[in-house]
Protein backbone atom coordinates (compact mmCIF):
# COMPACT_ATOMS: atom_id res chain seq x y z
CA UNK A 1 0.00 0.00 0.00
CA UNK A 2 2.79 2.30 0.76
CA UNK A 3 4.22 1.44 -1.95
CA UNK A 4 1.38 2.40 -3.84
CA UNK A 5 1.36 6.02 -2.26
CA UNK A 6 4.78 6.47 -2.99
CA UNK A 7 4.40 5.63 -6.71
CA UNK A 8 1.32 8.14 -6.90
CA UNK A 9 3.40 11.08 -5.60
CA UNK A 10 6.30 10.76 -7.70
CA UNK A 11 4.21 10.30 -11.08
CA UNK A 12 2.22 13.65 -9.86
CA UNK A 13 5.29 15.06 -8.79
CA UNK A 14 6.79 14.54 -12.46
CA UNK A 15 3.61 15.90 -14.10
CA UNK A 16 3.44 19.12 -11.95
CA UNK A 17 7.30 19.40 -13.20
CA UNK A 18 6.56 18.69 -16.62
CA UNK A 19 3.65 21.43 -16.99
CA UNK A 20 6.06 23.64 -15.35
CA UNK A 21 8.46 23.47 -17.68
CA UNK A 22 5.89 23.63 -20.65
CA UNK A 23 4.47 26.95 -19.36
CA UNK A 24 7.68 28.73 -18.97
CA UNK A 25 10.20 27.19 -21.67
CA UNK A 26 8.23 27.89 -25.41
CA UNK A 27 10.41 25.82 -28.38
CA UNK A 28 11.05 27.33 -31.28
CA UNK A 29 8.19 24.78 -33.19
CA UNK A 30 5.56 26.54 -30.74
CA UNK A 31 6.51 30.06 -31.50
CA UNK A 32 6.05 28.80 -35.33
CA UNK A 33 2.75 27.63 -34.69
CA UNK A 34 1.22 30.76 -32.86
CA UNK A 35 3.08 32.83 -36.34
CA UNK A 36 0.24 33.43 -38.66
CA UNK A 37 -1.20 35.63 -41.19
CA UNK A 38 -4.98 36.69 -41.18
CA UNK A 39 -6.03 37.99 -44.82
CA UNK A 40 -9.18 39.78 -45.30
CA UNK A 41 -11.12 40.13 -48.58
CA UNK A 42 -13.16 43.12 -48.48
CA UNK A 43 -14.97 45.15 -50.43
CA UNK A 44 -15.16 49.04 -50.63
CA UNK A 45 -16.89 51.94 -52.25
CA UNK A 46 -14.82 55.09 -52.50
CA UNK A 47 -12.95 54.15 -49.63
CA UNK A 48 -15.51 53.38 -47.32
CA UNK A 49 -17.59 50.06 -46.66
CA UNK A 50 -19.57 48.80 -49.53
CA UNK A 51 -21.95 46.44 -49.24
CA UNK A 52 -24.93 44.27 -50.53
CA UNK A 53 -28.22 45.38 -50.96
CA UNK A 54 -27.24 49.22 -50.60
CA UNK A 55 -27.82 51.72 -53.41
CA UNK A 56 -24.65 53.98 -54.28
CA UNK A 57 -24.42 56.33 -56.64
CA UNK A 58 -21.29 55.10 -59.59
CA UNK A 59 -19.24 57.83 -62.10
CA UNK A 60 -22.23 58.11 -64.32
CA UNK A 61 -25.38 59.70 -61.87
CA UNK A 62 -26.79 55.63 -62.09
CA UNK A 63 -27.99 54.53 -58.87
CA UNK A 64 -26.96 51.15 -58.31
CA UNK A 65 -27.41 48.16 -55.69
CA UNK A 66 -25.54 44.99 -56.49
CA UNK A 67 -27.98 42.43 -55.27
CA UNK A 68 -25.02 38.96 -55.49
CA UNK A 69 -21.32 39.43 -56.04
CA UNK A 70 -18.86 36.32 -55.83
CA UNK A 71 -15.59 35.19 -56.93
CA UNK A 72 -13.28 32.69 -56.99
CA UNK A 73 -9.89 33.52 -55.92
CA UNK A 74 -7.46 30.52 -56.58
CA UNK A 75 -3.73 29.60 -55.28
CA UNK A 76 -3.25 32.87 -52.63
CA UNK A 77 0.10 32.69 -52.47
CA UNK A 78 2.34 34.68 -50.31
CA UNK A 79 5.95 35.96 -51.61
CA UNK A 80 9.30 36.44 -49.80
CA UNK A 81 11.60 38.54 -50.24
CA UNK A 82 13.68 36.46 -52.72
CA UNK A 83 10.57 36.14 -55.26
CA UNK A 84 9.87 32.31 -53.90
CA UNK A 85 6.44 32.35 -52.95
CA UNK A 86 4.63 30.23 -49.93
CA UNK A 87 1.22 28.47 -50.97
CA UNK A 88 -1.11 29.64 -48.46
CA UNK A 89 -4.62 27.65 -50.19
CA UNK A 90 -5.67 26.96 -53.13
CA UNK A 91 -9.71 27.30 -53.96
CA UNK A 92 -11.92 29.38 -52.15
CA UNK A 93 -15.33 30.76 -53.81
CA UNK A 94 -15.64 34.19 -51.88
CA UNK A 95 -19.44 35.99 -51.42
CA UNK A 96 -18.98 39.32 -50.82
CA UNK A 97 -21.87 39.74 -48.84
CA UNK A 98 -19.47 39.69 -45.77
CA UNK A 99 -15.69 40.11 -45.45
CA UNK A 100 -13.86 36.59 -45.84
CA UNK A 101 -11.43 36.24 -43.91
CA UNK A 102 -8.65 33.62 -43.46
CA UNK A 103 -5.72 32.64 -41.00
CA UNK A 104 -2.67 30.91 -41.87
CA UNK A 105 0.29 29.63 -39.79
CA UNK A 106 3.74 30.96 -41.55
CA UNK A 107 7.49 31.14 -41.06
CA UNK A 108 7.96 34.38 -39.16
CA UNK A 109 10.27 36.64 -41.77
CA UNK A 110 9.79 39.74 -44.13
CA UNK A 111 7.37 39.10 -47.25
CA UNK A 112 7.23 41.03 -50.34
CA UNK A 113 3.29 40.58 -51.56
CA UNK A 114 0.98 38.61 -52.01
CA UNK A 115 -0.16 36.63 -55.16
CA UNK A 116 -3.28 35.25 -56.44
CA UNK A 117 -5.67 34.06 -59.14
CA UNK A 118 -8.57 35.52 -59.84
CA UNK A 119 -10.87 32.71 -61.30
CA UNK A 120 -10.13 29.07 -61.97
CA UNK A 121 -6.49 27.99 -63.21
CA UNK A 122 -6.94 26.76 -66.82
CA UNK A 123 -5.52 23.07 -65.47
CA UNK A 124 -8.79 22.96 -63.15
CA UNK A 125 -11.29 24.52 -65.34
CA UNK A 126 -12.64 23.44 -68.80
CA UNK A 127 -11.85 19.77 -68.59
CA UNK A 128 -12.41 19.34 -64.62
CA UNK A 129 -15.53 17.46 -63.08
CA UNK A 130 -17.00 19.53 -60.68
CA UNK A 131 -18.64 15.83 -59.46
CA UNK A 132 -15.04 14.23 -58.57
CA UNK A 133 -14.57 16.58 -55.53
CA UNK A 134 -16.22 15.94 -52.26
CA UNK A 135 -19.60 18.59 -51.69
CA UNK A 136 -17.22 20.71 -49.08
CA UNK A 137 -14.53 21.79 -51.94
CA UNK A 138 -15.71 25.09 -53.90
CA UNK A 139 -15.33 23.09 -56.98
CA UNK A 140 -17.58 20.49 -55.86
CA UNK A 141 -21.11 20.38 -57.72
CA UNK A 142 -22.56 21.53 -53.68
CA UNK A 143 -19.71 24.03 -53.15
CA UNK A 144 -19.49 25.83 -56.56
CA UNK A 145 -23.60 27.19 -55.76
CA UNK A 146 -23.88 27.73 -59.08
CA UNK A 147 -20.72 29.55 -59.66
CA UNK A 148 -20.26 26.49 -63.02
CA UNK A 149 -21.63 26.53 -66.47
CA UNK A 150 -23.03 23.51 -67.77
CA UNK A 151 -23.74 23.69 -71.22
CA UNK A 152 -20.24 25.01 -72.15
CA UNK A 153 -18.31 23.59 -69.20
CA UNK A 154 -16.21 25.72 -66.81
CA UNK A 155 -16.28 27.71 -63.86
CA UNK A 156 -17.64 31.06 -63.65
CA UNK A 157 -14.87 33.22 -62.08
CA UNK A 158 -16.51 36.36 -61.09
CA UNK A 159 -20.43 36.71 -60.98
CA UNK A 160 -22.19 40.51 -60.51
CA UNK A 161 -25.56 41.30 -60.81
CA UNK A 162 -27.90 43.63 -59.78
CA UNK A 163 -30.45 46.14 -60.54
CA UNK A 164 -29.83 50.33 -61.01
CA UNK A 165 -31.84 53.18 -62.54
CA UNK A 166 -29.91 54.72 -65.52
CA UNK A 167 -32.58 57.30 -65.61
CA UNK A 168 -31.02 59.80 -62.93
CA UNK A 169 -34.98 60.64 -62.02
CA UNK A 170 -34.47 61.26 -57.88
CA UNK A 171 -36.26 58.71 -56.26
CA UNK A 172 -37.18 56.23 -59.39
CA UNK A 173 -37.10 52.22 -58.88
CA UNK A 174 -34.07 50.33 -60.01
CA UNK A 175 -35.75 48.70 -62.69
CA UNK A 176 -32.65 48.18 -64.98
CA UNK A 177 -30.92 44.75 -64.33
CA UNK A 178 -27.28 44.44 -64.87
CA UNK A 179 -25.39 40.59 -64.80
CA UNK A 180 -21.74 40.21 -65.26
CA UNK A 181 -20.72 36.37 -65.32
CA UNK A 182 -17.07 35.88 -66.71
CA UNK A 183 -15.57 32.83 -66.90
CA UNK A 184 -13.23 30.53 -69.36
CA UNK A 185 -9.68 30.08 -69.55
CA UNK A 186 -8.95 33.65 -71.44
CA UNK A 187 -10.56 35.70 -68.66
CA UNK A 188 -8.76 34.30 -66.07
CA UNK A 189 -6.36 37.32 -63.98
CA UNK A 190 -3.53 36.62 -61.73
CA UNK A 191 -3.43 39.54 -59.38
CA UNK A 192 -0.08 40.21 -57.45
CA UNK A 193 0.98 43.01 -55.07
CA UNK A 194 4.85 43.01 -54.62
CA UNK A 195 6.83 45.87 -52.68
CA UNK A 196 4.50 45.89 -50.55
CA UNK A 197 6.84 44.64 -47.14
CA UNK A 198 4.89 42.27 -44.58
CA UNK A 199 6.65 41.65 -41.95
CA UNK A 200 5.51 38.56 -39.99
CA UNK A 201 6.81 39.12 -35.92
CA UNK A 202 7.48 35.43 -34.51
CA UNK A 203 4.43 34.37 -32.09
CA UNK A 204 2.04 36.93 -33.28
CA UNK A 205 -0.56 37.49 -35.95
CA UNK A 206 0.00 40.09 -39.58
CA UNK A 207 -2.91 41.16 -40.66
CA UNK A 208 -3.63 41.65 -44.11
CA UNK A 209 -6.21 43.47 -45.85
CA UNK A 210 -7.30 42.59 -49.56
CA UNK A 211 -9.35 45.71 -50.35
CA UNK A 212 -11.46 45.12 -53.55
CA UNK A 213 -12.26 48.83 -54.64
CA UNK A 214 -16.18 48.34 -56.35
CA UNK A 215 -16.34 51.80 -57.58
CA UNK A 216 -13.50 51.15 -59.55
CA UNK A 217 -14.56 47.62 -60.96
CA UNK A 218 -16.94 50.60 -62.89
CA UNK A 219 -14.88 53.95 -62.90
CA UNK A 220 -11.58 53.67 -63.93
CA UNK A 221 -11.35 57.40 -65.17
CA UNK A 222 -10.50 56.14 -68.59
CA UNK A 223 -11.76 54.68 -71.45
CA UNK A 224 -12.79 51.27 -69.91
CA UNK A 225 -15.61 52.86 -67.75
CA UNK A 226 -18.54 50.62 -67.46
CA UNK A 227 -21.99 52.69 -67.90
CA UNK A 228 -24.56 50.28 -66.90
CA UNK A 229 -26.91 52.39 -69.01
CA UNK A 230 -25.29 50.95 -71.89
CA UNK A 231 -23.23 48.06 -70.94
CA UNK A 232 -25.38 45.59 -68.40
CA UNK A 233 -24.92 42.24 -69.49
CA UNK A 234 -22.27 39.71 -70.05
CA UNK A 235 -22.46 36.33 -69.48
CA UNK A 236 -18.79 35.86 -70.97
CA UNK A 237 -20.33 34.45 -74.62
CA UNK A 238 -21.90 37.20 -76.09
CA UNK A 239 -19.97 40.03 -74.74
CA UNK A 240 -16.46 39.18 -74.46
CA UNK A 241 -15.24 42.88 -74.82
CA UNK A 242 -17.30 43.71 -71.79
CA UNK A 243 -16.17 40.64 -70.13
CA UNK A 244 -12.70 41.61 -70.84
CA UNK A 245 -13.16 45.01 -69.25
CA UNK A 246 -14.86 43.98 -66.01
CA UNK A 247 -12.65 41.40 -65.34
CA UNK A 248 -9.58 43.39 -66.14
CA UNK A 249 -11.03 46.22 -63.95
CA UNK A 250 -11.54 44.09 -61.02
CA UNK A 251 -7.80 43.28 -61.05
CA UNK A 252 -6.91 46.70 -60.74
CA UNK A 253 -9.39 47.59 -58.23
CA UNK A 254 -7.67 45.43 -55.79
CA UNK A 255 -5.06 46.78 -53.46
CA UNK A 256 -3.14 44.64 -50.54
CA UNK A 257 -2.29 46.83 -47.38
CA UNK B 1 -39.06 -5.89 -17.70
CA UNK B 2 -37.96 -9.10 -19.60
CA UNK B 3 -41.04 -9.41 -22.19
CA UNK B 4 -40.14 -5.74 -23.04
CA UNK B 5 -36.55 -6.66 -23.40
CA UNK B 6 -36.84 -9.32 -25.96
CA UNK B 7 -39.98 -7.46 -27.73
CA UNK B 8 -37.70 -4.44 -28.13
CA UNK B 9 -34.79 -7.02 -29.58
CA UNK B 10 -37.53 -8.57 -31.95
CA UNK B 11 -38.37 -5.53 -33.27
CA UNK B 12 -35.24 -4.52 -33.70
CA UNK B 13 -34.23 -7.68 -35.82
CA UNK B 14 -37.18 -7.19 -38.08
CA UNK B 15 -36.42 -3.65 -39.03
CA UNK B 16 -32.41 -5.19 -39.89
CA UNK B 17 -34.02 -7.49 -41.91
CA UNK B 18 -36.00 -4.91 -43.93
CA UNK B 19 -32.42 -3.14 -45.13
CA UNK B 20 -31.66 -3.25 -48.98
CA UNK B 21 -29.68 -5.92 -49.41
CA UNK B 22 -26.05 -5.78 -50.22
CA UNK B 23 -25.83 -6.06 -54.20
CA UNK B 24 -22.90 -7.74 -55.90
CA UNK B 25 -21.60 -5.95 -59.29
CA UNK B 26 -19.71 -7.28 -62.53
CA UNK B 27 -18.37 -6.20 -65.43
CA UNK B 28 -20.08 -6.30 -68.68
CA UNK B 29 -19.27 -5.85 -72.62
CA UNK B 30 -21.50 -3.73 -74.32
CA UNK B 31 -22.37 -5.32 -77.43
CA UNK B 32 -20.97 -3.49 -80.75
CA UNK B 33 -21.25 -3.92 -84.53
CA UNK B 34 -17.65 -5.84 -85.88
CA UNK B 35 -17.52 -2.67 -88.09
CA UNK B 36 -17.49 0.08 -85.14
CA UNK B 37 -14.09 1.15 -83.68
CA UNK B 38 -13.26 -0.06 -79.84
CA UNK B 39 -14.53 2.02 -76.97
CA UNK B 40 -12.44 3.52 -74.63
CA UNK B 41 -13.95 3.90 -71.65
CA UNK B 42 -13.19 6.88 -69.26
CA UNK B 43 -11.32 5.36 -66.03
CA UNK B 44 -13.84 4.63 -63.28
CA UNK B 45 -16.77 4.48 -65.34
CA UNK B 46 -16.21 1.02 -67.25
CA UNK B 47 -19.58 -0.89 -67.69
CA UNK B 48 -20.81 -2.70 -65.25
CA UNK B 49 -24.22 -4.55 -64.91
CA UNK B 50 -25.12 -2.44 -61.89
CA UNK B 51 -23.77 0.73 -63.52
CA UNK B 52 -25.85 0.31 -66.43
CA UNK B 53 -29.11 -0.80 -64.11
CA UNK B 54 -28.48 2.41 -61.97
CA UNK B 55 -28.27 4.77 -65.07
CA UNK B 56 -31.50 3.04 -66.72
CA UNK B 57 -33.14 3.95 -63.86
CA UNK B 58 -32.25 7.33 -63.12
CA UNK B 59 -32.80 7.82 -67.13
CA UNK B 60 -36.36 7.37 -66.54
CA UNK B 61 -36.71 9.20 -62.59
CA UNK B 62 -39.02 12.15 -62.93
CA UNK B 63 -36.86 13.09 -59.58
CA UNK B 64 -34.51 14.74 -61.45
CA UNK B 65 -36.41 17.28 -62.26
CA UNK B 66 -37.72 20.33 -60.16
CA UNK B 67 -41.24 19.58 -59.88
CA UNK B 68 -41.02 16.00 -60.56
CA UNK B 69 -42.43 15.77 -63.83
CA UNK B 70 -39.58 15.54 -66.25
CA UNK B 71 -37.06 12.85 -66.87
CA UNK B 72 -34.47 12.30 -69.42
CA UNK B 73 -36.74 10.75 -71.90
CA UNK B 74 -39.59 13.20 -71.74
CA UNK B 75 -37.29 14.32 -74.50
CA UNK B 76 -35.36 11.37 -75.69
CA UNK B 77 -37.99 8.99 -77.01
CA UNK B 78 -36.38 5.58 -77.82
CA UNK B 79 -38.83 4.44 -80.43
CA UNK B 80 -37.98 8.56 -81.85
CA UNK B 81 -33.90 7.28 -81.59
CA UNK B 82 -34.17 8.96 -78.77
CA UNK B 83 -35.47 11.95 -79.84
CA UNK B 84 -39.15 13.45 -79.22
CA UNK B 85 -40.59 14.52 -82.81
CA UNK B 86 -41.03 18.44 -81.44
CA UNK B 87 -39.61 21.25 -83.23
CA UNK B 88 -38.07 22.22 -79.91
CA UNK B 89 -38.40 20.30 -76.88
CA UNK B 90 -40.78 21.50 -73.82
CA UNK B 91 -38.75 21.13 -70.49
CA UNK B 92 -40.08 21.40 -66.73
CA UNK B 93 -43.53 23.26 -66.54
CA UNK B 94 -44.01 23.20 -70.18
CA UNK B 95 -41.02 25.94 -70.58
CA UNK B 96 -40.03 25.91 -73.78
CA UNK B 97 -36.87 24.93 -74.90
CA UNK B 98 -34.42 26.34 -77.61
CA UNK B 99 -33.46 23.74 -79.57
CA UNK B 100 -34.47 20.38 -81.36
CA UNK B 101 -33.88 17.32 -78.74
CA UNK B 102 -30.21 15.68 -80.48
CA UNK B 103 -30.61 11.66 -81.13
CA UNK B 104 -29.26 9.99 -78.49
CA UNK B 105 -26.76 7.24 -80.58
CA UNK B 106 -23.15 5.86 -80.50
CA UNK B 107 -22.30 8.15 -77.51
CA UNK B 108 -20.01 6.27 -76.84
CA UNK B 109 -17.65 7.44 -79.84
CA UNK B 110 -18.36 11.33 -79.43
CA UNK B 111 -15.85 13.16 -78.97
CA UNK B 112 -17.59 16.09 -77.05
CA UNK B 113 -21.38 17.77 -76.69
CA UNK B 114 -24.09 19.56 -76.99
CA UNK B 115 -24.02 21.45 -80.62
CA UNK B 116 -21.81 23.66 -79.83
CA UNK B 117 -19.46 21.43 -78.62
CA UNK B 118 -19.23 22.85 -75.07
CA UNK B 119 -19.07 19.65 -72.99
CA UNK B 120 -15.75 17.25 -72.79
CA UNK B 121 -17.53 13.61 -71.63
CA UNK B 122 -20.60 12.39 -71.30
CA UNK B 123 -20.23 11.93 -67.75
CA UNK B 124 -20.62 15.89 -67.49
CA UNK B 125 -23.00 16.72 -70.18
CA UNK B 126 -25.93 14.79 -67.64
CA UNK B 127 -25.30 17.90 -65.58
CA UNK B 128 -26.72 20.49 -68.57
CA UNK B 129 -30.50 19.39 -68.99
CA UNK B 130 -30.53 18.52 -65.38
CA UNK B 131 -29.32 22.59 -64.29
CA UNK B 132 -31.10 24.26 -67.28
CA UNK B 133 -34.12 26.32 -66.26
CA UNK B 134 -35.98 25.35 -70.08
CA UNK B 135 -35.33 21.49 -69.71
CA UNK B 136 -35.19 19.73 -65.78
CA UNK B 137 -34.66 23.29 -64.30
CA UNK B 138 -33.27 21.29 -60.86
CA UNK B 139 -30.06 21.13 -58.87
CA UNK B 140 -28.21 18.48 -58.60
CA UNK B 141 -27.81 18.10 -55.00
CA UNK B 142 -31.94 19.26 -54.55
CA UNK B 143 -32.07 16.13 -56.70
CA UNK B 144 -29.63 13.80 -54.41
CA UNK B 145 -31.48 14.81 -51.54
CA UNK B 146 -34.65 13.30 -53.08
CA UNK B 147 -32.73 10.08 -54.54
CA UNK B 148 -31.09 9.34 -51.26
CA UNK B 149 -34.62 8.38 -49.94
CA UNK B 150 -34.52 5.58 -52.05
CA UNK B 151 -33.31 2.47 -50.83
CA UNK B 152 -32.56 0.34 -53.58
CA UNK B 153 -30.92 3.13 -55.96
CA UNK B 154 -28.44 3.71 -52.81
CA UNK B 155 -27.93 0.19 -52.56
CA UNK B 156 -26.96 0.52 -55.98
CA UNK B 157 -24.56 3.26 -56.00
CA UNK B 158 -22.51 1.24 -53.33
CA UNK B 159 -22.60 -1.48 -55.45
CA UNK B 160 -21.69 0.26 -58.78
CA UNK B 161 -18.91 2.63 -57.40
CA UNK B 162 -18.21 1.77 -53.55
CA UNK B 163 -19.83 5.13 -52.83
CA UNK B 164 -20.87 5.81 -49.09
CA UNK B 165 -24.43 6.61 -51.00
CA UNK B 166 -25.81 8.77 -53.94
CA UNK B 167 -24.20 11.66 -54.88
CA UNK B 168 -22.84 12.90 -57.96
CA UNK B 169 -20.18 11.45 -59.02
CA UNK B 170 -22.74 8.72 -59.02
CA UNK B 171 -25.19 10.09 -61.13
CA UNK B 172 -23.40 11.45 -63.78
CA UNK B 173 -20.95 8.46 -63.91
CA UNK B 174 -24.33 5.78 -64.32
CA UNK B 175 -26.05 8.35 -66.81
CA UNK B 176 -23.00 7.98 -68.89
CA UNK B 177 -22.52 4.36 -68.44
CA UNK B 178 -26.41 3.91 -69.01
CA UNK B 179 -26.40 5.97 -72.28
CA UNK B 180 -23.00 4.90 -73.75
CA UNK B 181 -25.03 1.16 -74.18
CA UNK B 182 -27.10 3.31 -76.67
CA UNK B 183 -25.31 1.70 -79.48
CA UNK B 184 -26.89 1.54 -83.00
CA UNK B 185 -25.13 -0.05 -85.78
CA UNK B 186 -27.51 -2.54 -87.53
CA UNK B 187 -29.39 -0.91 -90.46
CA UNK B 188 -30.31 -2.55 -93.25
CA UNK B 189 -27.37 -0.40 -95.13
CA UNK B 190 -24.86 -2.20 -92.02
CA UNK B 191 -26.09 -5.36 -93.78
CA UNK B 192 -25.81 -4.65 -96.81
CA UNK B 193 -22.28 -2.65 -96.72
CA UNK B 194 -20.38 -4.71 -93.85
CA UNK B 195 -22.50 -8.01 -93.81
CA UNK B 196 -22.37 -8.86 -97.85
CA UNK B 197 -26.00 -8.82 -97.12
CA UNK B 198 -26.68 -8.04 -100.67
CA UNK B 199 -30.50 -8.26 -100.90
CA UNK B 200 -30.80 -5.53 -97.91
CA UNK B 201 -30.85 -2.22 -99.90
CA UNK B 202 -33.28 -2.17 -103.15
CA UNK B 203 -31.96 -0.50 -106.18
CA UNK B 204 -33.22 2.96 -105.28
CA UNK B 205 -31.78 2.88 -102.22
CA UNK B 206 -28.09 1.77 -104.14
CA UNK B 207 -28.97 4.97 -106.21
CA UNK B 208 -29.06 6.71 -103.40
CA UNK B 209 -26.05 5.66 -101.65
CA UNK B 210 -24.51 6.01 -104.16
CA UNK B 211 -25.35 10.06 -105.03
CA UNK B 212 -24.60 10.46 -100.87
CA UNK B 213 -20.99 9.13 -101.35
CA UNK B 214 -20.34 11.31 -104.56
CA UNK B 215 -18.38 13.90 -105.37
CA UNK B 216 -21.32 15.44 -106.52
CA UNK B 217 -23.25 15.78 -103.34
CA UNK B 218 -20.52 15.88 -100.85
CA UNK B 219 -22.93 14.56 -98.53
CA UNK B 220 -20.31 12.34 -97.11
CA UNK B 221 -17.90 14.40 -96.78
CA UNK B 222 -19.11 15.86 -93.58
CA UNK B 223 -21.93 13.08 -92.05
CA UNK B 224 -18.41 10.42 -92.80
CA UNK B 225 -17.64 7.31 -91.38
CA UNK B 226 -19.53 4.48 -89.78
CA UNK B 227 -20.88 7.03 -87.74
CA UNK B 228 -22.38 9.42 -90.00
CA UNK B 229 -20.24 12.63 -88.81
CA UNK B 230 -16.80 13.88 -88.73
CA UNK B 231 -17.97 15.71 -85.84
CA UNK B 232 -17.11 18.78 -86.75
CA UNK B 233 -18.84 22.15 -87.08
CA UNK B 234 -20.31 23.49 -90.35
CA UNK B 235 -22.42 26.71 -91.39
CA UNK B 236 -25.16 25.07 -93.95
CA UNK B 237 -26.33 28.64 -95.04
CA UNK B 238 -29.25 27.40 -93.04
CA UNK B 239 -30.10 31.31 -92.33
CA UNK B 240 -28.39 34.49 -93.27
CA UNK B 241 -29.10 35.76 -89.74
CA UNK B 242 -29.04 33.25 -87.40
CA UNK B 243 -30.87 33.70 -83.76
CA UNK B 244 -28.98 30.68 -82.22
CA UNK B 245 -25.18 31.53 -82.73
CA UNK B 246 -24.33 27.84 -82.19
CA UNK B 247 -20.29 27.71 -81.92
CA UNK B 248 -19.75 30.75 -81.84
CA UNK B 249 -20.60 30.96 -78.31
CA UNK B 250 -17.67 28.71 -77.07
CA UNK B 251 -15.00 30.40 -79.35
CA UNK B 252 -16.45 33.56 -79.51
CA UNK B 253 -15.06 33.66 -82.95
CA UNK B 254 -17.19 35.42 -85.39
CA UNK B 255 -16.25 33.21 -88.03
CA UNK B 256 -18.32 30.19 -85.95
CA UNK B 257 -21.37 31.63 -86.21
CA UNK B 258 -23.72 29.66 -87.25
CA UNK B 259 -21.87 26.09 -87.15
CA UNK B 260 -23.40 23.44 -85.37
CA UNK B 261 -21.83 19.98 -85.18
CA UNK B 262 -22.61 17.46 -87.90
CA UNK B 263 -25.24 14.94 -86.38
CA UNK B 264 -25.17 11.34 -86.95
CA UNK B 265 -27.54 10.33 -89.83
CA UNK B 266 -28.18 7.26 -88.37
CA UNK B 267 -32.11 6.05 -88.00
CA UNK B 268 -32.67 9.57 -89.33
CA UNK B 269 -35.57 8.73 -90.66
CA UNK B 270 -36.92 8.42 -87.23
CA UNK B 271 -35.72 11.89 -85.77
CA UNK B 272 -37.90 14.50 -87.65
CA UNK B 273 -37.83 17.91 -87.56
CA UNK B 274 -34.83 18.37 -88.79
CA UNK B 275 -31.82 21.09 -87.82
CA UNK B 276 -30.46 22.38 -84.57
CA UNK B 277 -34.03 24.59 -84.10
CA UNK B 278 -36.72 21.59 -85.97
CA UNK B 279 -37.18 24.07 -88.37
CA UNK B 280 -37.33 21.70 -91.56
CA UNK B 281 -40.38 19.13 -90.93
CA UNK B 282 -39.51 15.80 -93.69
CA UNK B 283 -36.45 14.33 -94.59
CA UNK B 284 -37.67 15.56 -98.50
CA UNK B 285 -37.95 19.15 -97.16
CA UNK B 286 -34.05 18.64 -95.83
CA UNK B 287 -32.92 17.26 -99.31
CA UNK B 288 -34.55 19.72 -100.79
CA UNK B 289 -33.17 22.51 -98.74
CA UNK B 290 -29.71 20.92 -99.30
CA UNK B 291 -30.44 20.68 -103.30
CA UNK B 292 -30.85 24.55 -103.47
CA UNK B 293 -27.09 25.17 -101.56
CA UNK B 294 -28.54 26.95 -98.52
CA UNK B 295 -28.84 30.65 -97.92
CA UNK B 296 -26.18 32.76 -98.16
CA UNK B 297 -23.85 33.63 -95.32
CA UNK B 298 -20.04 34.42 -94.80
CA UNK B 299 -19.59 31.53 -93.11
CA UNK B 300 -21.17 29.10 -95.48
CA UNK B 301 -19.41 25.56 -96.23
CA UNK B 302 -17.70 25.77 -99.30
CA UNK B 303 -19.44 22.56 -100.03
CA UNK B 304 -22.61 24.30 -99.63
CA UNK B 305 -23.94 24.74 -103.51
CA UNK B 306 -26.82 24.13 -105.62
CA UNK B 307 -26.71 20.23 -106.23
CA UNK B 308 -29.16 20.33 -109.33
CA UNK B 309 -30.46 16.78 -108.21
CA UNK B 310 -33.69 15.98 -110.55
CA UNK B 311 -36.88 14.96 -108.44
CA UNK B 312 -36.11 10.86 -109.10
CA UNK B 313 -32.11 12.05 -107.51
CA UNK B 314 -33.99 13.18 -104.34
CA UNK B 315 -36.27 10.84 -103.78
CA UNK B 316 -33.17 7.97 -104.24
CA UNK B 317 -31.57 10.00 -101.45
CA UNK B 318 -34.51 10.07 -98.98
CA UNK B 319 -34.71 6.33 -99.81
CA UNK B 320 -31.16 5.65 -99.13
CA UNK B 321 -31.29 7.94 -95.81
CA UNK B 322 -34.54 5.65 -94.69
CA UNK B 323 -32.24 2.41 -94.99
CA UNK B 324 -30.19 3.75 -92.06
CA UNK B 325 -33.26 2.98 -89.54
CA UNK B 326 -31.46 0.15 -86.83
CA UNK B 327 -35.37 -1.29 -86.06
CA UNK B 328 -33.55 -3.64 -83.31
CA UNK B 329 -32.02 -0.66 -81.51
CA UNK B 330 -35.01 1.62 -81.18
CA UNK B 331 -37.50 -1.51 -80.40
CA UNK B 332 -34.39 -2.96 -77.68
CA UNK B 333 -36.26 -3.38 -74.13
CA UNK B 334 -32.77 -3.04 -72.18
CA UNK B 335 -33.28 0.74 -72.91
CA UNK B 336 -36.57 0.99 -71.80
CA UNK B 337 -37.87 1.69 -68.50
CA UNK B 338 -37.30 -1.35 -65.73
CA UNK B 339 -40.03 -2.99 -65.35
CA UNK B 340 -40.61 -3.38 -61.23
Amino acid sequence: MHSRIASFAILSSLFIFSSCRNADDTTPEDVIAETKVQITFDTQWEGGDFNLQEVYFDNFGNRIRVDSFKSYISMLSIVKEDGSEVLLHDFYLMDFLNPNTYTFTIEPGDYDGIRFGIGVPQDYNKDEDPAQYPNDHPLSVAGSQGMFWHWNTGYIFVKFEGKADTTGTEGAELLHSFSFHIGDDPYFRSFEQLDTPIHVEAGLTTAISVNIHVDQILATGGADDIDLATDAITHTSGNTVLAATFVNNFDASITVE
Amino acid sequence: MWRCAILFTCVSLFFSCEEYPVLKDETTNLKKPGHFPSIEFPEGNEPTKLRIELGRMLFYDNRLSADNSTNCSSCHVLSSAFTDGKKISAGLSSRSGKRNAPTLTNLAWMPYFMMEGGVPTLELQALAPLHDSLEMGFNMMLAIDKLRKDEKLVALARAAYQRDTIDPYVVTRALAAFQRSFISGDSRYDRFTFQDMKNQLNEQEILGMNLFFSDRTNCSTCHSGVFFSDFGFHNIGLYEFYTDNGRERVTYKLEDIGKFKTPTLRNVELTAPYMHDGSIATLEEVVEFYNSGGHPHANRDSLMQPLALNETEKKDIVAFLKSLTDWNFVQNKALLPLEE
